[in-house]
């Protein structure tokens, strides 16, 4: 004689039942129709592009951003003064105060 | 019936329909369509089964290039068929309100006769089914969507935590805990259910 089942492992086979009894439910038989329509509608399947090809898309995805870098750049290098190396070195080497110096490097001048 | 016939032509059949012949796709479903539907009889509401079947499919067919042969095609297709309900739950989780119905006096009297029967043999017999559909769904729904489809595929179906961990793409570490977390929410939502009826008997 089996031994007496707890009530969880009783619960467990009626709720197996109850989800297997799932299966019997009928569904209409058009929609393998409207798969085969949207099916048809993607057309055929685009070849998977290769790593090359991938790359290319990315560095062709990315020349706008790199044009408006690059443009934003030049601009603020075209409003921006700079002082050079060369001046810096001039300043230290005629021997000015470091105020000058200072002054020179923050105000551009 | 067809998802028993042998798998073996269906890579050729992939590779024709990834060569660009998508009528040979038809083959596909046809032998499948079966083994799909039962899947999602089981893990979605009725009134969803054939839109989803179709998203199924469609997402089967999309993603043809990826299929390497290294499972067969059905387990492959299993595969996005429980990852499509599994998506289902998520959204339907994510825009429902607050589950509000409650069990009938039906219902808790079903439990509390079924818990009381020391053989569900007998009591199977004489069971309601629709009774005991009813409250599995109302448990159900309200567990998560990840709960829901771990509890339905390794505690109603018996798939193996393995198997289970396979079909949802995660881990058997996440399954195994999920699966123990789901099952002790569902037995205390339902032992709830019972002792409340069986205290107001």
């Amino acid at each position: 004689m089996n031994p007496p089942k707890t009530e969880h492992e009783v619960l467990q086979a009626l709720l197996r039942e109850a989800h297997r009894q799932k299966e019997n439910v009928e569904v209409g038989d058009q929609w393998q129709q409207e798969v085969m329509r949207r099916v048809r509608e993607l057309g055929a399947l685009q070849p998977t592009p290769s790593f090359s090809e991938m790359l290319e898309q990315l560095v062709w995805r990315l020349v706008p951003v790199t044009c408006l870098l690059i443009l934003g750049l030049t601009v603020l290098f075209a409003v921006s003064d700079f002082t050079s190396g060369y001046d810096v070195f001039q300043l230290l080497m005629n021997g000015n105060g470091t105020e000058e110096l200072t002054f020179a490097l923050f105000a551009g001048l | 019936m067809d998802n028993d016939s042998p798998t073996s032509g269906d890579a050729e059949i992939v590779e024709q329909v990834v060569a660009g012949d998508v009528h040979a796709f038809e083959h596909l479903l046809r032998k499948y369509q079966n083994h799909v539907m039962i899947l999602l009889k089981k893990h979605l509401p009725y009134d969803h089964i054939e839109e989803t079947a179709q998203d199924v499919f469609i997402r089967a067919y999309r993603s043809l290039q990826t299929f390497r042969g290294e499972s067969s095609f059905k387990q492959w297709l299993s595969t996005i068929a429980v990852r499509t309900c599994y998506d289902y739950w998520r959204k339907h989780y994510k825009s429902r309100e607050l589950p509000m119905s409650s069990l009938t006096e039906n219902h808790l009297v079903w439990l509390e006769e079924a818990v009381s029967a020391q053989s569900s043999q007998s009591f199977h017999e004489q069971s309601l089914q629709k009774e005991a559909r009813e409250i599995l769904d109302w448990a159900l729904d309200r567990l998560s969507a990840a709960d829901r489809m771990v509890l339905e595929l390794v505690y109603l179906e018996g798939y193996s935590q393995k198997e289970a961990a396979g079909l949802l793409g995660w881990s058997i570490a996440k399954v195994k805990v999920r699966s123990f977390r789901a099952r002790k929410k569902l037995h205390k939502l339902l032992s709830k259910q019972y002792q409340k009826e069986g205290g107001t008997a």
